[in-house]
Protein backbone atom coordinates (compact mmCIF):
# COMPACT_ATOMS: atom_id res chain seq x y z
CA UNK A 1 0.00 0.00 0.00
CA UNK A 2 2.64 2.45 0.87
CA UNK A 3 4.10 1.83 -2.23
CA UNK A 4 1.33 2.59 -4.56
CA UNK A 5 0.35 5.46 -2.77
CA UNK A 6 4.00 6.92 -2.87
CA UNK A 7 3.60 6.13 -6.50
CA UNK A 8 0.73 8.27 -6.87
CA UNK A 9 1.98 11.00 -5.23
CA UNK A 10 5.56 11.10 -5.75
CA UNK A 11 5.03 13.87 -8.74
CA UNK A 12 2.72 16.09 -6.34
CA UNK A 13 5.54 16.22 -3.64
CA UNK A 14 9.06 15.45 -5.40
CA UNK A 15 9.24 19.17 -6.88
CA UNK A 16 8.60 20.41 -3.64
CA UNK A 17 12.11 18.52 -2.80
CA UNK A 18 13.73 20.39 -5.53
CA UNK A 19 12.73 24.00 -4.59
CA UNK A 20 15.60 23.12 -1.83
CA UNK A 21 18.10 21.40 -4.93
CA UNK A 22 20.39 23.91 -5.62
CA UNK A 23 21.62 23.76 -8.74
CA UNK A 24 25.37 23.34 -10.00
CA UNK A 25 26.47 26.86 -9.56
CA UNK A 26 30.48 28.75 -10.18
CA UNK A 27 32.72 27.20 -8.49
CA UNK A 28 35.64 28.75 -10.13
CA UNK A 29 35.01 32.77 -10.26
CA UNK A 30 34.97 34.11 -14.06
CA UNK A 31 37.55 36.30 -14.96
CA UNK A 32 36.65 40.23 -14.07
CA UNK A 33 34.48 41.21 -16.85
CA UNK A 34 33.64 38.28 -18.07
CA UNK A 35 29.77 37.17 -18.53
CA UNK A 36 28.35 33.55 -18.34
CA UNK A 37 24.58 32.51 -19.06
CA UNK A 38 24.02 28.95 -17.74
CA UNK A 39 21.28 26.35 -17.47
CA UNK A 40 21.16 23.84 -15.13
CA UNK A 41 18.64 20.56 -14.83
CA UNK A 42 18.52 17.55 -12.72
CA UNK A 43 17.71 17.06 -9.38
CA UNK A 44 17.16 14.17 -6.16
CA UNK A 45 16.83 10.82 -7.65
CA UNK A 46 13.28 9.66 -6.76
CA UNK A 47 11.86 6.07 -7.47
CA UNK A 48 9.53 6.28 -10.06
CA UNK A 49 7.78 3.26 -11.30
CA UNK A 50 10.63 1.00 -9.97
CA UNK A 51 13.34 3.43 -11.96
CA UNK A 52 15.37 6.06 -10.31
CA UNK A 53 15.35 9.01 -12.11
CA UNK A 54 16.15 12.92 -11.08
CA UNK A 55 13.34 15.45 -10.92
CA UNK A 56 13.48 17.60 -13.96
CA UNK A 57 14.34 20.69 -12.25
CA UNK A 58 15.82 23.72 -14.01
CA UNK A 59 17.11 27.33 -13.64
CA UNK A 60 18.61 29.17 -15.89
CA UNK A 61 21.15 31.98 -14.66
CA UNK A 62 23.39 34.69 -15.27
CA UNK A 63 27.21 35.77 -13.76
CA UNK A 64 29.50 38.25 -14.11
CA UNK A 65 33.05 38.45 -12.81
CA UNK A 66 33.27 41.60 -10.70
CA UNK A 67 36.79 40.79 -10.07
CA UNK A 68 38.89 38.38 -10.70
CA UNK A 69 38.22 36.20 -7.74
CA UNK A 70 34.70 37.18 -7.12
CA UNK A 71 31.71 36.29 -9.42
CA UNK A 72 28.13 37.30 -8.76
CA UNK A 73 25.26 35.49 -10.09
CA UNK A 74 21.67 34.88 -10.47
CA UNK A 75 19.57 31.79 -10.75
CA UNK A 76 16.10 31.76 -12.09
CA UNK A 77 14.18 28.85 -11.17
CA UNK A 78 12.51 28.25 -14.33
CA UNK A 79 10.82 24.98 -12.73
CA UNK A 80 9.05 26.78 -10.15
CA UNK A 81 7.39 29.46 -12.64
CA UNK A 82 5.47 26.75 -14.19
CA UNK A 83 3.91 26.77 -10.55
CA UNK A 84 3.52 30.30 -10.56
CA UNK A 85 5.82 30.96 -8.48
CA UNK A 86 9.13 33.17 -8.80
CA UNK A 87 12.41 31.83 -7.34
CA UNK A 88 15.81 33.04 -8.15
CA UNK A 89 19.16 32.99 -5.81
CA UNK A 90 21.65 35.78 -6.09
CA UNK A 91 24.74 35.00 -4.98
CA UNK A 92 28.67 35.70 -4.74
CA UNK A 93 31.58 33.06 -5.93
CA UNK A 94 34.63 34.31 -3.86
CA UNK A 95 38.05 32.66 -4.70
CA UNK A 96 39.84 31.87 -0.81
CA UNK A 97 42.52 30.74 -2.14
CA UNK A 98 44.18 29.23 -5.34
CA UNK A 99 47.46 27.66 -6.79
CA UNK A 100 46.65 29.02 -10.70
CA UNK A 101 45.72 25.49 -12.53
CA UNK A 102 45.91 23.37 -9.28
CA UNK A 103 43.69 24.06 -6.80
CA UNK A 104 41.82 26.29 -5.57
CA UNK A 105 39.11 26.97 -2.65
CA UNK A 106 35.97 29.05 -2.78
CA UNK A 107 32.93 29.93 -1.44
CA UNK A 108 29.45 30.95 -2.28
CA UNK A 109 26.90 32.53 0.35
CA UNK A 110 23.30 33.08 -1.64
CA UNK A 111 19.89 34.08 -0.83
CA UNK A 112 17.30 32.25 -2.12
CA UNK A 113 14.21 34.01 -2.58
CA UNK A 114 10.48 32.33 -3.47
CA UNK A 115 7.03 33.62 -3.68
CA UNK A 116 4.04 32.37 -5.04
CA UNK A 117 2.33 35.03 -8.14
CA UNK A 118 -0.98 33.66 -6.76
CA UNK A 119 -1.34 33.92 -2.91
CA UNK A 120 -0.36 36.46 -0.27
CA UNK A 121 1.93 35.73 2.40
CA UNK A 122 3.91 33.33 0.57
CA UNK A 123 7.14 34.97 0.52
CA UNK A 124 9.98 32.81 1.77
CA UNK A 125 13.84 33.97 1.69
CA UNK A 126 16.41 30.57 2.51
CA UNK A 127 20.43 31.77 3.02
CA UNK A 128 22.53 28.97 1.50
CA UNK A 129 26.11 28.43 1.89
CA UNK A 130 28.84 26.65 -0.93
CA UNK A 131 31.72 26.23 0.03
CA UNK A 132 33.65 24.02 -2.49
CA UNK A 133 37.66 22.81 -3.21
CA UNK A 134 38.73 22.48 -7.07
CA UNK A 135 41.35 20.78 -8.16
CA UNK A 136 42.79 20.98 -12.25
CA UNK A 137 44.77 17.86 -13.32
CA UNK A 138 47.44 18.38 -15.31
CA UNK A 139 47.20 22.09 -15.93
CA UNK A 140 43.86 21.71 -17.69
CA UNK A 141 41.13 24.03 -17.78
CA UNK A 142 38.72 21.49 -16.90
CA UNK A 143 38.66 20.71 -13.21
CA UNK A 144 37.62 18.07 -10.24
CA UNK A 145 35.23 20.06 -7.47
CA UNK A 146 33.80 18.90 -3.88
CA UNK A 147 31.91 20.89 -1.92
CA UNK A 148 28.90 21.44 0.49
CA UNK A 149 25.95 23.32 -0.14
CA UNK A 150 24.28 23.99 2.85
CA UNK A 151 20.54 26.02 3.35
CA UNK A 152 19.48 27.28 6.86
CA UNK A 153 15.59 27.19 7.70
CA UNK A 154 15.21 30.28 9.73
CA UNK A 155 11.79 29.75 11.03
CA UNK A 156 11.01 28.97 13.77
CA UNK A 157 7.26 27.67 13.03
CA UNK A 158 5.65 25.68 10.42
CA UNK A 159 2.33 24.51 9.32
CA UNK A 160 -0.18 24.45 12.28
CA UNK A 161 2.01 26.57 14.37
CA UNK A 162 4.70 23.23 14.85
CA UNK A 163 8.45 23.86 15.52
CA UNK A 164 11.13 23.48 12.85
CA UNK A 165 13.24 20.77 13.95
CA UNK A 166 15.75 21.13 11.32
CA UNK A 167 17.36 24.59 10.36
CA UNK A 168 20.27 23.15 9.16
CA UNK A 169 19.92 21.13 5.41
CA UNK A 170 23.48 20.02 4.07
CA UNK A 171 24.27 18.57 1.02
CA UNK A 172 27.11 16.85 -0.04
CA UNK A 173 28.98 17.66 -3.90
CA UNK A 174 31.26 16.47 -6.29
CA UNK A 175 31.16 17.28 -10.03
CA UNK A 176 33.36 17.62 -12.96
CA UNK A 177 33.78 20.57 -15.12
CA UNK A 178 34.59 20.24 -18.50
CA UNK A 179 35.69 23.91 -19.83
CA UNK A 180 36.13 24.74 -23.26
CA UNK A 181 37.20 28.68 -23.80
CA UNK A 182 33.26 29.58 -24.79
CA UNK A 183 31.40 26.88 -23.41
CA UNK A 184 31.76 24.34 -19.88
CA UNK A 185 29.98 21.53 -18.95
CA UNK A 186 29.53 20.96 -15.18
CA UNK A 187 28.34 17.45 -13.91
CA UNK A 188 27.55 17.02 -10.50
CA UNK A 189 26.91 14.11 -8.35
CA UNK A 190 25.35 14.92 -4.84
CA UNK A 191 23.62 13.92 -1.71
CA UNK A 192 21.25 15.59 -0.69
CA UNK A 193 20.28 16.34 3.03
CA UNK A 194 23.08 14.61 4.46
CA UNK A 195 22.13 12.56 7.51
CA UNK A 196 18.19 13.41 7.82
CA UNK A 197 15.88 10.68 7.72
CA UNK A 198 13.67 10.56 4.31
CA UNK A 199 11.43 8.05 6.09
CA UNK A 200 8.49 9.36 6.97
CA UNK A 201 7.72 11.03 3.49
CA UNK A 202 5.54 11.13 0.92
CA UNK A 203 8.17 11.05 -1.65
CA UNK A 204 10.64 8.38 -2.78
CA UNK A 205 13.54 9.50 -2.44
CA UNK A 206 17.09 7.16 -3.40
CA UNK A 207 19.33 8.30 -0.19
CA UNK A 208 22.08 6.55 1.28
CA UNK A 209 20.95 4.07 4.78
CA UNK A 210 17.55 5.88 4.37
CA UNK A 211 18.65 9.41 5.05
CA UNK A 212 19.07 12.20 2.37
CA UNK A 213 18.81 11.69 -1.18
CA UNK A 214 21.16 11.14 -3.77
CA UNK A 215 21.26 14.26 -7.01
CA UNK A 216 22.13 14.63 -10.53
CA UNK A 217 22.90 18.15 -11.88
CA UNK A 218 24.18 19.32 -15.21
CA UNK A 219 24.91 22.22 -16.37
CA UNK A 220 25.65 24.14 -19.41
CA UNK A 221 27.81 27.82 -19.41
CA UNK A 222 28.36 29.95 -21.87
CA UNK A 223 30.92 32.49 -21.61
CA UNK A 224 31.12 35.40 -22.77
CA UNK B 1 22.84 33.35 -30.63
CA UNK B 2 19.93 31.55 -31.92
CA UNK B 3 21.17 28.04 -30.71
CA UNK B 4 21.76 29.83 -27.17
CA UNK B 5 17.81 30.53 -27.16
CA UNK B 6 17.26 27.03 -28.58
CA UNK B 7 19.15 25.42 -25.60
CA UNK B 8 17.16 27.20 -22.66
CA UNK B 9 13.78 26.80 -23.99
CA UNK B 10 14.59 23.15 -24.02
CA UNK B 11 15.61 23.74 -20.31
CA UNK B 12 12.54 25.92 -19.61
CA UNK B 13 10.49 23.24 -21.39
CA UNK B 14 11.54 20.55 -19.71
CA UNK B 15 9.87 22.26 -16.53
CA UNK B 16 6.62 20.21 -14.83
CA UNK B 17 2.82 21.25 -14.73
CA UNK B 18 0.65 22.12 -12.22
CA UNK B 19 0.59 19.29 -9.51
CA UNK B 20 -2.66 18.84 -8.04
CA UNK B 21 -4.38 16.17 -10.13
CA UNK B 22 -1.26 14.11 -8.56
CA UNK B 23 -3.23 13.97 -5.30
CA UNK B 24 -5.37 11.12 -6.94
CA UNK B 25 -4.30 7.69 -7.88
CA UNK B 26 -7.21 6.77 -9.50
CA UNK B 27 -8.04 3.93 -11.79
CA UNK B 28 -10.89 3.60 -14.47
CA UNK B 29 -12.40 0.10 -14.73
CA UNK B 30 -15.15 -1.74 -16.80
CA UNK B 31 -16.62 -3.34 -13.63
CA UNK B 32 -16.64 -4.29 -9.97
CA UNK B 33 -15.26 -7.59 -8.64
CA UNK B 34 -15.67 -7.01 -5.13
CA UNK B 35 -15.21 -10.87 -4.06
CA UNK B 36 -13.19 -11.48 -7.27
CA UNK B 37 -11.02 -9.20 -7.29
CA UNK B 38 -7.54 -10.85 -7.55
CA UNK B 39 -5.46 -7.56 -7.98
CA UNK B 40 -3.33 -5.88 -5.18
CA UNK B 41 -4.75 -5.56 -2.00
CA UNK B 42 -3.73 -4.76 1.41
CA UNK B 43 -5.36 -7.96 2.95
CA UNK B 44 -7.67 -10.20 2.22
CA UNK B 45 -10.16 -11.46 4.38
CA UNK B 46 -11.07 -15.26 4.89
CA UNK B 47 -14.30 -17.43 4.35
CA UNK B 48 -15.53 -16.01 7.84
CA UNK B 49 -16.10 -12.68 6.35
CA UNK B 50 -17.97 -13.36 3.92
CA UNK B 51 -21.47 -11.41 3.13
CA UNK B 52 -24.34 -12.45 1.28
CA UNK B 53 -24.95 -11.68 -2.14
CA UNK B 54 -27.93 -10.34 -1.29
CA UNK B 55 -26.53 -7.83 1.09
CA UNK B 56 -24.31 -6.01 -0.98
CA UNK B 57 -25.70 -3.67 -3.88
CA UNK B 58 -23.45 -1.01 -6.15
CA UNK B 59 -25.02 1.50 -8.01
CA UNK B 60 -25.15 4.87 -9.13
CA UNK B 61 -25.39 8.03 -7.57
CA UNK B 62 -25.47 12.02 -8.90
CA UNK B 63 -23.41 13.92 -7.27
CA UNK B 64 -22.69 18.10 -7.67
CA UNK B 65 -20.42 20.00 -6.36
CA UNK B 66 -21.46 23.92 -5.48
CA UNK B 67 -21.17 25.62 -9.42
CA UNK B 68 -20.79 22.89 -11.37
CA UNK B 69 -23.64 23.10 -14.03
CA UNK B 70 -24.39 19.58 -14.35
CA UNK B 71 -24.34 16.52 -11.83
CA UNK B 72 -21.75 13.83 -12.19
CA UNK B 73 -22.40 9.73 -11.99
CA UNK B 74 -20.18 8.52 -9.46
CA UNK B 75 -20.71 4.89 -8.10
CA UNK B 76 -21.07 3.31 -4.88
CA UNK B 77 -21.59 0.54 -2.55
CA UNK B 78 -24.03 -0.65 -0.02
CA UNK B 79 -23.27 -3.58 2.63
CA UNK B 80 -26.18 -4.28 4.68
CA UNK B 81 -30.34 -4.29 4.35
CA UNK B 82 -31.03 -0.98 2.57
CA UNK B 83 -34.58 -1.59 4.38
CA UNK B 84 -33.08 -1.03 7.70
CA UNK B 85 -30.85 2.23 7.31
CA UNK B 86 -33.68 4.00 8.53
CA UNK B 87 -33.24 2.20 12.15
CA UNK B 88 -29.83 0.28 11.24
CA UNK B 89 -26.19 2.56 12.17
CA UNK B 90 -24.37 3.58 8.83
CA UNK B 91 -20.74 3.47 8.78
CA UNK B 92 -19.70 5.76 5.80
CA UNK B 93 -16.10 4.96 4.91
CA UNK B 94 -14.30 6.93 2.36
CA UNK B 95 -11.72 5.44 0.97
CA UNK B 96 -7.85 6.38 0.19
CA UNK B 97 -6.37 7.76 -2.78
CA UNK B 98 -5.71 4.72 -4.65
CA UNK B 99 -7.38 3.46 -7.52
CA UNK B 100 -11.11 1.89 -6.86
CA UNK B 101 -13.55 0.60 -4.42
CA UNK B 102 -12.28 -3.30 -5.23
CA UNK B 103 -8.86 -2.48 -4.11
CA UNK B 104 -10.83 -1.30 -0.73
CA UNK B 105 -13.70 -4.13 -0.68
CA UNK B 106 -11.96 -6.14 1.60
CA UNK B 107 -11.88 -2.94 4.39
CA UNK B 108 -15.42 -2.74 3.56
CA UNK B 109 -16.38 -6.20 4.31
CA UNK B 110 -14.28 -5.83 7.80
CA UNK B 111 -16.06 -2.70 8.72
CA UNK B 112 -19.41 -4.73 8.35
CA UNK B 113 -17.95 -6.80 10.92
CA UNK B 114 -17.72 -4.13 13.46
CA UNK B 115 -19.94 -5.52 16.64
CA UNK B 116 -20.94 -8.40 15.20
CA UNK B 117 -21.44 -9.79 11.01
CA UNK B 118 -24.20 -6.96 9.33
CA UNK B 119 -24.92 -5.46 12.53
CA UNK B 120 -24.40 -2.04 11.14
CA UNK B 121 -24.41 -0.81 7.58
CA UNK B 122 -21.51 0.02 5.61
CA UNK B 123 -21.45 2.49 2.84
CA UNK B 124 -18.45 3.10 0.24
CA UNK B 125 -18.10 5.20 -2.70
CA UNK B 126 -15.61 5.88 -5.54
CA UNK B 127 -14.86 9.41 -5.75
CA UNK B 128 -15.78 10.86 -9.22
CA UNK B 129 -12.67 9.61 -11.58
CA UNK B 130 -12.15 6.47 -9.52
CA UNK B 131 -13.02 2.75 -10.60
CA UNK B 132 -16.18 3.38 -12.85
CA UNK B 133 -16.95 7.00 -11.46
CA UNK B 134 -17.25 9.59 -14.01
CA UNK B 135 -15.47 12.75 -14.20
CA UNK B 136 -12.44 13.61 -12.58
CA UNK B 137 -11.13 14.35 -9.34
CA UNK B 138 -11.23 17.48 -7.17
CA UNK B 139 -11.30 18.70 -3.85
CA UNK B 140 -14.69 19.96 -4.16
CA UNK B 141 -16.45 17.11 -6.23
CA UNK B 142 -14.79 15.15 -3.30
CA UNK B 143 -16.60 16.20 -0.64
CA UNK B 144 -19.96 16.48 -3.19
CA UNK B 145 -19.70 12.68 -3.89
CA UNK B 146 -19.71 11.92 -0.22
CA UNK B 147 -22.17 14.28 0.67
CA UNK B 148 -24.55 12.67 -2.25
CA UNK B 149 -23.84 9.62 -0.37
CA UNK B 150 -25.21 11.59 2.95
CA UNK B 151 -28.46 12.20 0.61
CA UNK B 152 -29.01 9.08 -0.35
CA UNK B 153 -28.98 7.79 3.14
CA UNK B 154 -31.12 10.43 4.31
CA UNK B 155 -33.67 9.80 2.02
CA UNK B 156 -33.56 6.23 3.54
CA UNK B 157 -34.27 7.65 6.59
CA UNK B 158 -31.13 7.84 8.21
CA UNK B 159 -30.34 10.07 10.97
CA UNK B 160 -27.48 12.32 12.43
CA UNK B 161 -27.14 10.39 15.50
CA UNK B 162 -26.56 6.90 13.29
CA UNK B 163 -24.49 8.18 10.92
CA UNK B 164 -20.37 7.25 11.82
CA UNK B 165 -18.20 8.60 8.86
CA UNK B 166 -14.63 6.82 9.17
CA UNK B 167 -11.99 8.45 6.99
CA UNK B 168 -8.64 6.36 5.15
CA UNK B 169 -5.41 8.91 4.47
CA UNK B 170 -6.77 10.77 1.78
CA UNK B 171 -10.17 9.86 3.11
CA UNK B 172 -9.55 11.71 6.10
CA UNK B 173 -10.20 14.72 3.90
CA UNK B 174 -13.82 14.21 3.39
CA UNK B 175 -14.31 12.81 6.70
CA UNK B 176 -13.22 15.80 8.56
CA UNK B 177 -14.93 18.27 6.38
CA UNK B 178 -18.01 16.89 6.12
CA UNK B 179 -18.18 16.52 10.10
CA UNK B 180 -16.81 20.04 10.58
CA UNK B 181 -18.70 21.80 7.79
CA UNK B 182 -22.45 19.80 8.00
CA UNK B 183 -24.13 19.37 4.67
CA UNK B 184 -26.73 16.96 4.45
CA UNK B 185 -26.19 14.94 7.40
CA UNK B 186 -24.35 15.63 10.84
CA UNK B 187 -21.99 12.38 11.42
CA UNK B 188 -22.29 11.55 15.18
CA UNK B 189 -18.78 10.32 15.10
CA UNK B 190 -15.86 10.89 12.99
CA UNK B 191 -13.03 7.92 12.82
CA UNK B 192 -9.59 8.86 11.03
CA UNK B 193 -7.34 6.01 9.62
CA UNK B 194 -3.80 7.31 9.29
CA UNK B 195 -5.04 10.90 8.40
CA UNK B 196 -2.91 13.52 6.88
CA UNK B 197 -3.08 17.24 8.76
CA UNK B 198 -2.86 19.28 5.34
CA UNK B 199 -1.10 19.45 2.52
CA UNK B 200 1.02 21.95 3.99
CA UNK B 201 2.75 19.57 6.14
CA UNK B 202 2.72 16.71 3.32
CA UNK B 203 4.83 19.79 1.01
CA UNK B 204 7.05 20.52 4.57
CA UNK B 205 7.88 17.32 5.26
CA UNK B 206 8.71 16.33 1.58
CA UNK B 207 10.31 20.20 1.61
CA UNK B 208 11.88 19.76 5.61
CA UNK B 209 11.60 23.79 4.91
CA UNK B 210 8.86 26.16 6.24
CA UNK B 211 7.51 26.50 2.61
CA UNK B 212 3.90 27.31 2.02
CA UNK B 213 1.80 24.93 0.20
CA UNK B 214 0.99 27.20 -2.39
CA UNK B 215 4.36 26.96 -3.86
CA UNK B 216 2.60 23.83 -4.94
CA UNK B 217 -1.14 23.41 -5.09
CA UNK B 218 -4.22 24.63 -5.15
CA UNK B 219 -5.87 22.10 -2.97
CA UNK B 220 -7.16 23.63 0.69
CA UNK B 221 -7.04 20.42 2.07
CA UNK B 222 -6.63 21.36 6.31
CA UNK B 223 -7.76 19.06 8.49
CA UNK B 224 -5.56 20.05 11.17
CA UNK B 225 -7.55 23.13 11.22
CA UNK B 226 -11.00 21.60 10.49
CA UNK B 227 -10.84 19.50 13.19
CA UNK B 228 -11.00 22.37 15.40
CA UNK B 229 -14.66 22.45 14.55
CA UNK B 230 -15.60 19.27 15.28
CA UNK B 231 -17.66 18.55 18.43
CA UNK B 232 -18.55 14.80 17.43
CA UNK B 233 -16.38 11.95 18.97
CA UNK B 234 -13.20 11.89 17.22
CA UNK B 235 -11.52 7.97 17.12
CA UNK B 236 -7.66 8.14 15.85
CA UNK B 237 -5.51 5.21 14.52
CA UNK B 238 -2.42 5.17 12.86
CA UNK B 239 0.80 3.12 12.71
CA UNK B 240 3.57 4.30 14.47
CA UNK B 241 5.82 2.83 11.49
CA UNK B 242 3.77 5.48 8.94
CA UNK B 243 6.60 5.71 6.59
CA UNK B 244 4.04 7.60 4.12
CA UNK B 245 1.90 9.82 6.65
CA UNK B 246 3.97 10.36 9.94
CA UNK B 247 2.11 9.92 12.85
CA UNK B 248 3.86 12.86 14.44
CA UNK B 249 3.32 15.54 11.78
CA UNK B 250 -0.20 14.25 10.30
CA UNK B 251 -2.11 12.91 12.87
CA UNK B 252 -1.09 13.96 16.04
CA UNK B 253 -1.21 17.09 14.87
CA UNK B 254 -5.21 16.47 14.24
CA UNK B 255 -5.70 15.04 17.45
CA UNK B 256 -4.17 17.45 19.48
CA UNK B 257 -6.32 20.20 17.81
CA UNK B 258 -9.30 18.74 18.54
CA UNK B 259 -11.72 20.98 20.95
CA UNK B 260 -14.51 18.34 21.21
CA UNK B 261 -15.87 16.45 23.89
CA UNK B 262 -14.45 13.32 23.55
CA UNK B 263 -11.66 11.97 21.81
CA UNK B 264 -9.60 8.16 21.80
CA UNK B 265 -6.50 7.32 19.92
CA UNK B 266 -4.96 4.06 19.36
CA UNK B 267 -1.32 4.10 17.72
CA UNK B 268 -0.70 0.86 16.42
CA UNK B 269 3.14 -0.39 17.02
CA UNK B 270 4.96 -1.12 13.93
CA UNK B 271 2.27 -0.94 11.66
CA UNK B 272 2.84 1.20 8.33
CA UNK B 273 0.36 3.02 6.23
CA UNK B 274 -2.05 0.38 5.58
CA UNK B 275 -1.06 -1.99 7.54
CA UNK B 276 -3.23 -1.12 10.66
CA UNK B 277 -6.05 -4.00 10.34
CA UNK B 278 -3.54 -6.62 9.66
CA UNK B 279 -0.90 -5.42 12.33
CA UNK B 280 -3.61 -4.97 14.72
CA UNK B 281 -5.18 -8.41 14.22
CA UNK B 282 -8.79 -8.29 12.65
CA UNK B 283 -10.72 -8.91 15.33
CA UNK B 284 -8.22 -6.12 17.62
CA UNK B 285 -9.40 -4.35 15.10
CA UNK B 286 -12.76 -4.60 15.61
CA UNK B 287 -13.09 -4.64 19.18
CA UNK B 288 -11.35 -0.79 18.91
CA UNK B 289 -13.98 -0.14 16.22
CA UNK B 290 -17.13 -1.46 18.09
CA UNK B 291 -15.84 -0.29 21.85
CA UNK B 292 -15.85 3.12 19.59
CA UNK B 293 -19.35 3.21 18.02
CA UNK B 294 -21.01 1.67 20.89
CA UNK B 295 -20.41 4.23 22.86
Amino acid sequence: MKKIILYSSILATICVLTQYCAPARFVKPLAKKQQALAASFGGPLINFSGAPIPVPFTTIGYGYGLTDGITCYGNLHTTSLMFRNFQADLGATIKLYEKEKKYGISISPALQIARSFVYNNTLRVWPNLDANAYFHFKERDSYFYTGINTWFELSGFKAHNEPVSQHVLPNLNVGYVFAHPKWSHQFQLGYMGVGIANLPNVAGYIGLAGTGALSVHYSLVRKF
Amino acid sequence: MKHLIGIFSIFVLASCAKLDSNLYNKKAITEYQLDNYSGEQDFKLDANYDIPQNLISVFTLASQADGEGKATDIKALYIGDQSRIAKDTVILYCHGNKWHMDFYWQRAKLLAHVNGKNRYGVMMLDYRGYGMSDGAPTETGMYADVDACMKWLKERGLNDSRLIIYGFSLGSASSTELSANVRTLKPSKLILEAPFASVAVMVQDAARLNMPAEYMTDLKIDNAEEIKKVNQAFLWIHGDNDNFLNYKTHGEVIYKNYKGAYQEKFIVPGADHGEIPVKMGFGAYLEVLGKFVRR
